[in-house]
């Protein structure tokens, strides 16, 4: 985006190198695009709260929310002028700075991750040389906020679950950081750009199907991206049962929505930075990047919207599995949860760096084996999904039932 | 999905460190496929809940059976006026205001008012077990949310000064011309939430009660009828069949079966033929029937008609079971007020005579109370209005005895 700015710096006829008024264009730059970007990810959260409610609906043979707007699309909405017109309670014993200042927190771990976040081939608020590295990093101040809300609230429930919240976030960093560095090995880069530029835009070109290591990776970064975000099966900061609403339980009106807002948009966090790192972020199928730096005028915009809509389209999917898994899985013990990180994905996210290691040796040595191993990644990839379909539609069957996904809505 | 996961029997050979580590990691991927292949599929089907209350295929009321009890309903068409549902209700949920006629110019019992309040009714069915037609009847209705609470008032009788006239079922009939269930109280329901009409002010009352007064004209006076009954019945006392009919006719004629027997005819028969000599087993009638129907045995018993009024006016006073009505002597001057006037206008009158300023010098608490020990309950003491003095006396006097006061 600063290539952005310096583009219009100049197109006004001033070199942005020694224009005296550089500073604050770029200053009001970040303000305009820090806004669009809180506005964007505050929106997507409230659609994601919708959509998340009719597909559990779905899921467990309900209609779901769907009186206002168009197939209730409008519900959020009214979900946030009900929050916003609420008490803003503090618990009388509770530390009311910290209690207040808390969802701010969250907010900014939360939305300091679209910094480096792509969307499409051009549009990425800053293209860092440490890109991914940064998302790590902002993501673990969100546990700051967790601890915070979950300590200020003066309240048991509050703590256990801001302590448990804590653990886990703690905990999954560290595979789910180690899975990441297996699309940075493969790349050569921590820019998410350039991470996106090393694939291609056909499936057998994605990191995930580059070899079975990179695939154990990307499974082990999705469930501890699911874990770092409080998802089901990892849910424990809030679980209901036993904590109440968790660390967020003392909260009401729009401070409680923020909490949720996080949530729900950590949803497209997750789901876009697997997208980037192993799904081939916006590539086109068929037109490499160097075809789409190199468009201009009418091509070059409707290649970048074209981006766009696959980047997107890719992440939607994505959200889609998120919401789908959680009302598919029960919620895990505290010793499952971390049985589960420190015995098998912290191990075998050490065991997927080796093999790709050694494995980038050997395609660098003999770069035919490489190719196999994409193509047979890819063919035992559609046959998954091939009988998963199948399995599907025999449960389907086997009920008796009909396939039937317009009527009721 | 579960059975691939969990009811497996477990393998004899327990499976070394290696082993068990990685079973459990097929096992978690087999269970997220199966788990996640059968929430999918429930994605791609109908969802089983239906989308109340506006986008069902047919009204769900129409969907529940046939013997829900919802709403009451009464066909004020086929309704004998028995009250019978009146009476069964234990929370007295049902009124019903009856307008008693002569028999001749206007119907014997018409239904000034026929209430249900479905916010009270607790829906146990007990009114339309006793129901002889089947008017009352419990609907398929159940959506009762109102604005306000009164609007729950199910109103059978839309205007109280239109009272409905009863349905007189052809004897021996079994089966009755009801309209289709639930037709009427729907229609009753369209108009619920509507404002509930403000309370009438004490000038409306005021206003209304000349009106009331007119509807009641050609009310019937049940000591004058049970006297000609009576004639009657003395004249016919051997035939039978006769005095039955005569016996009927100081019935209610609702054949509601409360008294134990079928019907009106089965009552009278039996009282006709000497069988059953209690006066007080019609409730339609109330204490009206009863009267009349004691003036009847009484008669039927001793042989003589009861003392006629002195006066020959046409609404003759009750000559039976009213302790005011103790023969007084007669005066040169013609009947005192006393004895031509009906209770309820004598009443009137005394109290117009009062001082009305409710010393309660009489020992009465107020005027009203004095009056009504006058009228009602043979206060033989005239002298006792001290604000009124010598010109009460006077008055009490002439209107009660027609003579003039004793001198102090």
């Amino acid at each position: 985006m600063q290539g952005f700015l310096d583009n219009l710096i100049r197109h006004f006829g001033h070199d942005p190198a020694t224009w005296p008024w550089t500073q604050f264009v770029y200053l009001g730059g970040m303000a305009l695009f820090a806004f669009a970007v809180i506005n964007f990810a505050a929106i997507t959260a409230g659609i994601f709260s919708w959509a998340e409610r009719r597909v559990a609906a779905r899921m467990q043979s309900r209609v779901g929310p769907n009186r206002v707007g168009p197939g209730g699309f409008l519900q959020w909405v009214a979900d946030a002028v009900k929050l916003l017109t609420k008490e803003d309670l503090v618990p009388a014993e509770a530390d009311k700075i910290l209690f207040r200042a808390a969802p701010y927190f969250m907010m900014v771990g939360f939305a300091c991750v679209f910094v480096a976040l792509p969307f499409s081939h051009r549009l990425v608020i800053a293209d860092m040389n440490i890109g991914i590295f940064f998302i790590i990093a902002v993501t673990a101040l969100i546990v700051v906020g967790i601890i915070m809300s979950g300590w200020s609230s003066n309240s048991k429930w509050s703590l256990f679950g801001a302590i448990r919240s804590a653990a886990q976030i703690i905990s999954y960093e560290i595979p789910g950081g180690i899975a990441l560095m297996i699309p940075v090995m493969l790349a050569g880069t921590l820019s998410t750009q350039g991470i996106i530029r090393a694939q291609g835009g056909l499936p057998w070109q994605w990191f995930v199907f580059d070899n079975p290591a990179a695939f154990v990776a990307f499974v082990i970064y999705f469930i501890s991206a699911l874990a770092e975000g409080n998802r089901t099966p990892f849910d424990l900061p809030e679980a209901e049962s036993e904590l109440v609403s968790g660390y967020n339980t003392e909260y009401s009106g729009m401070r409680f929505s923020y909490f949720f807002l996080v949530e729900w948009g950590n949803m497209w966090v997750m789901s876009a930075l697997a997208t980037t790192m192993f799904l081939g972020g916006w590539q086109i199928p068929g037109v490499s990047a160097a075809t789409l730096d190199a468009a201009t005028g009418g091509t070059a915009v409707a290649l970048e919207l074209l981006s766009l809509a696959i980047f997107v389209g890719k992440t939607l999917f994505w959200v889609f599995v998120v919401m789908w898994l959680r009302w598919t899985l029960p919620r895990i013990r505290v010793d499952q949860m971390m049985n589960m990180c420190w015995k098998y994905l912290v191990p075998m996210s050490f065991a997927a760096v080796a093999f790709v290691a050694v494995w980038m040796l050997v395609v660098h040595a003999v770069p035919a084996l490489g190719l196999v191993m994409r193509a047979i990644m890819f063919v035992l990839g559609v046959a998954f999904t091939v009988f998963f379909v199948y399995r599907t539609a025999q449960n389907i069957r086997d009920t008796g039932d009909k396939f039937d996904f317009t009527s009721n809505w | 999905m579960a059975e691939n996961v969990t009811l497996k029997p477990p393998s004899r050979q327990t499976p070394g460190a290696f082993g068990a580590y990685a079973k459990n990691i097929g096992d978690t991927a087999k269970s997220f496929f199966e788990g996640m292949s059968v929430t999918l599929s429930y994605m791609f089907r109908k969802p089983i809940t239906t989308q109340y209350p506006d986008r069902v295929p047919v009204p769900v009321r129409d969907t529940i059976p046939p013997r829900y009890r919802g709403f009451l309903e009464v066909d004020m068409d086929i309704c004998t006026a028995c009250q019978a549902c009146e009476r069964a209700c234990p929370i007295q949920v049902i009124n019903i205001d009856i307008l008693k006629g002569d028999g001749k110019t206007t119907p014997k019992l018409r239904m000034e008012r026929f209430d249900i309040d479905i916010g009270k009714c607790m829906y146990c069915g007990l009114c339309v077990e006793p129901c002889p037609t089947g008017a009352i009847q419990h609907t398929r209705e159940f959506e009762g949310s109102v604005q306000f609470f009164n609007n729950l008032v199910l109103r059978f009788v839309p205007d109280p000064l239109v009272p409905a006239v009863p349905y007189k079922p052809p004897k021996g009939s079994e089966s009755f011309p009801r309209r289709p269930l639930g037709e009427i109280t729907r229609r009753l329901i369209v108009a619920w939430d509507a404002p509930t009409p403000p309370f009438p002010t004490k000038e409306q009352l005021e206003a209304d009660k000349p009106k009331g007064a007119e509807a009641k004209k050609g009310a019937l006076d049940p000591a004058a009828l049970g006297r000609q009954l009576a004639a009657r019945a003395l004249a016919a006392k051997e035939d039978k069949p006769k005095l039955q009919k005569v016996l009927e006719e100081a019935m209610a004629g609702t054949d509601c079966g409360d008294c134990g027997y079928p019907d009106c005819f089965g009552y009278s028969n039996a009282i006709a033929q000497g069988k059953d000599w209690a006066p007080d087993k019609c409730a339609p009638g109330g204490a009206d029937s009863k009267a009349m129907l004691e003036t009847i045995i009484v008669t039927l018993k001793t042989g003589v008609l009861p003392e006629q009024p002195a006066a020959p006016a046409p609404e003759g006073k009750a000559a039976v079971g009213a302790p005011a009505a103790a023969p007084e002597p007669a005066e040169t001057q013609g009947p005192p007020l006393a004895q031509t006037l009906p209770k309820d206008e004598l009443y009137k009158v005394v109290l117009d005579a009062m001082a009305g300023t409710d010393c309660g010098d009489c020992d009465y608490p107020d005027c009203d109370g004095y009056t009504k020990g006058i009228v009602y309950e043979g206060q033989k003491e005239l002298d006792r209005c001290a604000p009124g003095g010598e010109d009460t006396k006077a008055k009490l006097y002439k209107i009660m005895l027609g003579t003039k006061p004793p001198a102090a």
